[in-house]
């Protein structure tokens, strides 16, 4: 079977040399590394692509892209899923939902554009980043209604959030960009689009990513059997930073699956064999083993299906951090963070780790990011 | 010597097939067919249609008077019929496998001119045994992925048991896909659904390991290998396997043939970008398979149904000796197609034939 993941470079920039295309991946030795390392020689050439970056790091020639900082704001009010039955907000019994792994959902009373800029300044006031220093900021939102900081007006749907932001903020030298219609994976997708700034820009060193998502009242908080909560994340990218170090990411899109609602049932089918594909892609390209992997950090979606492709993966339940799919379930695009927030907070996290971080989108989407703690 | 011929299941799979060949011989004077279906009449003057069911004990459903004409002429008796569902409950499974053949076996012993009951089976009544299974082996404690294989299984125990007083031979057949040479499938069954779901992205997953052997035939040789031991071929008190012996495909194997296929026949199925299933063990097939049980909807749960109830026995591998079969038919002149040849037209079938539901030309699919 042929792969379809697209490869993606992981968080080491090579220096341009003068007259060098500003896409240039680097030296054809890397090339032929990768040549090297689909012939089944996979160990042999692991270990001399480490060396080789080790090399190429010590002389200067080599520079990490990493995530420096997270932060996320939840919304205020925790809901129990027994709660959210009772109020109609659920399409499955409460009872089975606890099954799969959830408790209850944080549910948010302000609006998306508010829970971004809080954790956005959290972020600043943790890293003590100055926020004239930052060059760059994306937002990413799931929903519409995340892309704009709405009134009734038609016109405001121009107001976007992320101008507010950099506004709010004083981002005063970061250019803006908002990304969208990739669902639950906009946060990925923003720190994959970061690294590859931070590639292009050479005077750029570091970009503020943020996502938020709080679901209009009322409406339902279920989506195929997992639970759907409102928060908000942002992530420091950052060049020369080691902590965090993007060692690999891919990303696969299949239009076929637009029509979440009309495709559901192909979705369910699809998604185990493709997150497979792309895992065990985004793992070939660190150089590692499924058996390096220190710590899966998941989107939280259900317990149940996470043991499933685990079982694919022949990864060990272990090695999964669950802590946050019962207490804060599904967080749109913000769960990968928030759990490598958590786990390092924890201190399950160690210098060196390899962390998998997977995630879904609607659209259809499925993404994955190895980092280097 | 010329034959009488009572055959159970003809419009069955095998029986569609198997039928045409048998009228076509000259020492076979007449064919009696039992069939539940009203209004079957057969396609060829040598068959006599008898409306009955093997499940109705004594006479098969027939009049007295029919039962006793039929019990003086038959010569042979090739009992096909069987309940094929995978999914049955047990008790309905034994009703039409093993009470059937308990009732043919009832009747074979009333006919006085009989010279061979010829019970066709299934190879997987060896049902969880793993590695080598001879013609000669049947009784185990290993279990059953279903209902179908503890029928048969069954089936075969009684039909051991009257092999002292009967002439008796079992046929246990592979998993019949479709003509070699066309590719054209008769009857849908449930590896041709699990292909549609394939090609429907409805299939995540199969139970296996990667090199787990698939043991397939063409339903052309099928036929003709049941039409070769139910006459000059017939050997009282033997069990031949029907299958694919040395010649099978791996789960793997057959799973990335089966997507450049659907590519090659329907070029536009590259756009949907769809996944083949992934091979994983069966307590991740199970922990899947529970959970569309528990909450999926119909179209998913049936999918998954169909596939839980058959695929499991490629958590139990195993190879099927066929060198007593085989020695027989290459005697007759009866070449095994092979799997490499008859499975890419067969899926080319299914594919432009929408799963059986548009038919085109014969002579259109004879060519690759």
């Amino acid at each position: 079977m042929k792969r379809h993941s697209t490869p993606n470079h992981g968080g080491a920039v090579w220096r341009l040399q003068e007259g060098q295309d500003s896409r240039s991946i680097g030296p054809a030795q890397a090339v032929a590394l990768n040549r090297l390392q689909r012939r089944r020689s996979r160990f042999l050439a692991a270990r001399v692509v480490r060396q080789f970056e080790s090399w190429a790091r010590d002389r200067g020639d080599l520079v990490d892209i990493g995530i420096s900082e997270t932060a996320y704001i939840l919304g205020s009010d925790a809901v129990s899923v027994e709660e959210l039955e009772a109020r109609e907000m659920l399409d499955t019994p409460a009872a089975r939902l606890r099954e799969f792994g959830f408790s209850c959902a944080r549910l948010s009373s302000v609006p998306s554009h508010v829970l971004a800029t809080a954790a956005a300044n959290k972020l600043l006031k943790t890293s003590g980043i100055d926020a004239a220093n930052v060059d760059a900021i994306f937002y990413a939102g799931a929903t519409p209604q995340s892309h704009t900081v709405g009134t009734d007006d038609p016109s405001s749907a121009f107001n976007y959030p992320v101008a507010q932001l950099q506004y709010e903020l004083d981002l005063t030298r970061a250019t803006a960009f908002g990304i969208s219609q990739v669902g639950c994976l906009g946060m990925m997708a923003s720190v994959a689009l970061a690294r590859d700034y931070l590639c292009a820009h050479e005077d750029a060193s570091r970009v503020l990513c943020v996502s938020s998502d709080v679901l209009p009242a009322g409406c339902k908080r279920e989506m195929i059997y997992n639970v759907i909560s409102d928060g908000a994340c942002a992530a420091l990218v950052e060049k020369n930073c080691a902590r965090n170090r993007i060692c690999a990411n891919r990303r696969i899109t299949k239009g076929y699956y637009w029509d979440s609602i009309a495709r559901k049932n192909e979705i369910a089918a699809a998604y185990f064999p493709t997150a497979r594909t792309i895992i065990r892609d985004a793992i070939a390209d660190a150089h590692i083993n499924s058996s390096d992997i220190a710590c899966i950090l998941p989107h939280n979606v259900s317990l149940r299906s996470w043991e499933i492709l685990l079982g694919l993966l022949q990864i060990d339940r272990e090695r999964l951090f669950a802590d946050n799919i019962g207490r804060i379930a599904h967080v749109i695009a913000a769960d990968n963070w928030i759990n490598l927030k958590d786990a390092t907070d924890a201190g399950r996290l160690q210098p060196g780790d390899k962390l998998l971080l997977f995630t879904f989108g609607f659209g259809a989407n499925w993404a994955c990011m190895v980092l280097e703690h | 010597m010329t034959h009488s011929i009572l055959l159970t299941g003809a419009t069955g799979m095998v029986g569609q097939t198997l039928l045409p060949l048998l009228t076509r011989r000259a020492d076979v004077d007449e064919i009696f067919t039992l069939v539940r279906e009203a209004g079957y009449q057969g396609s060829s003057c040598k068959i006599t249609p008898m409306r009955g069911e093997v499940t109705a004990s004594g006479e098969l459903g027939l009049s007295a008077e029919v039962c006793r004409e039929v019990m003086d002429r038959v010569t042979v008796v090739i009992h096909a019929a069987a309940d094929t569902r995978f999914a049955a409950p047990l008790d309905e499974a034994r009703a039409a496998n093993l009470e059937g053949t308990r009732n043919v076996l009832a009747f074979a012993a009333c006919c006085p001119r009989l010279r061979a009951v010829v019970a066709l089976s299934t190879l997987h009544v060896a049902g969880r045994r793993t590695g080598t299974i001879h013609e000669d082996d049947l009784i185990h404690d290993a279990g059953f992925v279903n209902s179908y294989e503890q029928s048969k299984y069954e089936a075969e125990l009684l039909l051991r048991e009257n092999m002292r007083e009967l002439p008796i031979s079992i046929l246990r057949l592979s998993t019949v896909l479709g003509d070699s040479r066309t590719g054209e499938v008769g009857k849908l069954a449930a590896i041709h659904h699990a292909l549609r779901f394939c090609y429907n992205s409805l299939a995540p997953m199969v139970p296996g390991t990667p090199d787990s052997a698939v043991d397939l035939i063409a339903l052309d040789f099928a036929a003709a290998a049941v039409e070769h031991f139910a006459t000059d071929g017939f050997q009282a008190g033997r069990t031949f396997q029907i299958c694919g012996g040395a010649d099978v495909i791996t789960i793997s194997e057959l799973l990335g043939r089966t997507s450049e296929l659907f590519l090659r026949y329907r070029p536009s199925w590259r756009k949907r970008a769809i996944e083949m299933p992934a091979i994983v063990d069966l307590p991740t097939f199970e922990l899947f398979a529970r959970s569309v049980e528990e909450v999926g909807d119909n179209l998913l749960r049936n999918s998954v149904a169909i596939i839980k109830h058959f695929a499991p026995q490629l958590s139990y591998p195993k190879q099927f000796a066929d060198a007593q079969c085989m020695e027989s038919l290459r005697a007759a002149g009866i070449v095994k197609p092979e799997v490499s040849g008859f499975y890419p037209r067969v899926v080319r079938w299914l594919v432009e034939t929408g799963w059986g539901e548009h038919r085109i030309p014969a002579e259109a699919m004879a060519s690759d």
